[in-house]
């Protein structure tokens, strides 16, 4: 049999969410159920290989070509960007990019350059420059909802599920900058010398979602 | 301030002994290869004024070229790419030339990659170009050359081969922005159909819309030619398909192996001049392509000479990294000889290791004043043998 297909999976819910689909497809996925520690598994009846990694992870090993394959959010897609094929939206992991600011303040007032907190700098970057906006940014690295709190940013871009944090500590959304969704990417070398094997399970995954 | 005098700028990187045997054996083979086709070399400056690669359409960003002033203050970059100076040397020194052009070179490129990817900034590129033919057989000429110059690396290969004219004219059907055209042009390169199928649906359905919808999709073998043909709205861009189908079949029948040979419809990378075939090559166990190239029948006449034109780079680096890892250095070539000279024998030491170089021996004059040390030299260095050479005779020892 062939080397098998290594696929990258952010570690956490969409960890969960795409081990879940595998199983839907009928895959047998106790060794990653019962990982442990290790961090590459494999999924023996379907020849692949999972690998765990952190987002910005698996776009970096999906770019490099060690792992044909990854599944990761389009928040991290977007911000980092880089070469890859981007084929299936998985459609689970679904939340948003947002501009949220302290309750009733008029961010778009004045004439002042904004400060804006966030841990997606190039998200924020061009949704800004879109609308012609010069704008301070700020890279946060924790929680993003205190910088505008402890009033270092007039606003933060961040990923929005429920909208429960903001609510919680005083702040709201003015405005949505993108949706994100799980996506599915493959290097865009793995895709075209294993076309059939890839094809074949995304041709699976798209039937089961 | 801190000082950077021990350690290579990111991007970069020092090659020692089989790491240079293995990119100057690349190099070699891939010359001889293109000489033995008759392609004639050319050597461009590594530095270029920016306004050769500032044209009319900006192939190269800026914020990825290496850029500085000369004395005039001047905008110099440091050659992004070897096709554009290349056309410029051809619409200017090579205009009055009897065509077809047959050049290649081997040089270095610079680009500024993002930093902590792992990418070389500094990257080795073979290729040729043939200008002043836009015959079929000229295209196959390219392809051949290019399966010819995978094969030398003996090891599993593919060669792509796309047209973007394809996807120009559909685009070019459609009443939309340049912003769009580029919107649609990025989701096909990355494959990403989800964003395609919605931007297109927004567009309102089409024949032209559903050819583009599909576009990404075709890629394989032969049996991509067939799905397209029903896509194609007109009898112009079946034609095109047409012509690549023919080149494809000619290709698999060149290479020998079919399975070698593949089609990606869906080719269409931002910083191409290219106006017609695409080329791209594979080789299993690296994660991007290793060659790169196309037909290129406008850019020259950006520089004032219309003049058709195809050709294609190989990534000497990426091809050099596949050798490497796959584990086969070469061996270094080791020394026959080590030739000890006694006191005042320096000079007939010297002689002697002469005449044994001209017998074809690699030969090394020890550069120790006690035998002991020249020895544990020769041990370390796996010299198998020892020459002492004293006043009287020489005195050889294993």
């Amino acid at each position: 049999m062939n080397k098998p297909i290594r696929i990258a999976l952010t570690k956490g819910r969409l960890e969960k969410d795409t081990v879940g689909l595998l199983e839907k497809l009928g895959f047998d996925c106790t060794a990653v159920r019962e990982k442990g520690r290790k961090l590459i598994l494999p999924v023996p009846d379907g020849n692949l290989e999972v690998v765990l990694a952190k987002a910005n992870d698996v776009i970096t090993y999906v770019e490099h070509g060690v792992c044909d394959m990854g599944v990761v959010g389009k928040d991290t897609i977007m911000e980092m960007e880089g070469k890859f094929y981007e084929l299936v939206d998985l459609g689970f992991g679904k939340c948003k990019f947002a501009l949220a600011t302290k309750k009733g303040y008029d961010f778009y007032s004045g004439y002042g350059i904004k400060t804006i907190a966030t841990k997606y700098p190039n998200v924020s970057r061009r949704f800004f420059e879109k609308k012609g906006m010069d704008t301070e940014i700020i890279k946060i690295e924790g929680s993003v909802e205190l910088a505008p709190l402890l009033e270092l940013a007039d606003g933060i871009v961040d990923i929005v599920e429920t909208g429960t944090t903001l609510k919680e500590n005083g702040l709201e959304v003015i405005e949505d900058v993108a949706p994100i969704s799980a996506r599915l990417i493959a290097n865009t070398v793995s895709l075209k010398l294993r076309h059939a094997e890839i094809d074949n399970l995304i041709q699976l995954i798209e039937e089961n979602l | 301030m801190r000082n950077y005098d021990l350690i290579t700028p990111e991007g970069t990187k020092d090659l020692l002994f089989g790491e240079c045997i293995v990119r100057r054996d690349i190099e070699k083979s891939l010359f001889e290869l293109f000489k033995s086709r008759g392609y004639s070399e050319m050597i461009t400056p590594g530095l270029e004024f920016f306004d050769v690669f500032n044209l009319n359409s900006s192939y190269f960003p800026q914020e990825n070229l290496y850029k500085l002033t000369d004395s005039k203050g001047r905008l110099l970059v440091m050659r992004p790419d070897s096709t554009m100076p290349i056309a410029r040397v051809v619409a200017t020194r090579l205009r009055d030339a009897m065509l077809p052009l047959k050049l290649c070179y081997n040089q270095t490129v610079y680009r500024t990659e993002p930093a902590l990817k792992g990418r070389s900034d500094e990257i080795v590129q073979a290729g040729i170009e043939l200008i002043g033919s836009d015959l079929k057989i000229a295209d196959l000429e390219v392809i051949s050359t290019a399966v010819e110059s995978l094969r030398s690396f003996d090891m599993e290969f593919s060669l792509e081969i796309g047209n973007i004219g394809i996807f120009k004219e559909l685009v070019d059907r459609l009443e939309v922005s340049d912003n769009v055209k580029e919107k649609i042009r990025q989701n096909i390169e990355g494959k990403n159909f989800p964003a395609l199928n919605d931007l297109l649906d927004s567009l309102g359905a089409s024949p032209v819309t559903a050819a583009l919808k599909k576009l990404p999709a075709l890629f394989g073998g032969i049996e991509v030619f067939d799905k397209a043909e029903e896509l194609m709205p007109d009898e112009n861009i079946r034609h095109i398909l047409e012509e690549l189908r023919e080149i494809y079949l000619d290709a698999a029948e060149i290479c020998g192996d079919a399975g070698a040979i593949t089609v990606d419809l869906g080719l269409v990378n931002k910083t191409d001049y290219y106006t017609g075939l695409i080329i791209k090559g594979y080789l299993q166990g690296h994660g991007e392509e290793v060659i790169s190239g196309g037909r290129y029948d406008r850019l020259i006449s950006e520089f004032g000479y219309d003049v058709p034109a195809v050709g294609f780079a190989i990534n000497v680096n990426a091809v050099s990294k596949v050798i490497e890892k796959s584990g086969v250095l070469p061996a270094i070539p080791r020394t026959d000889v080590l030739v000890y000279a006694e006191k005042d024998c320096e000079v007939a030491a010297l002689k002697a290791a002469q005449e044994l170089r001209e017998q074809g021996l690699i030969v090394e004059n020890a550069l120790f004043d006690d035998l002991t040390s020249a020895r544990a030299y020769a041990m370390e260095n796996k010299i198998a043998k020892v020459i002492v050479i004293d006043e009287r005779n020489k005195e050889v020892q294993e």
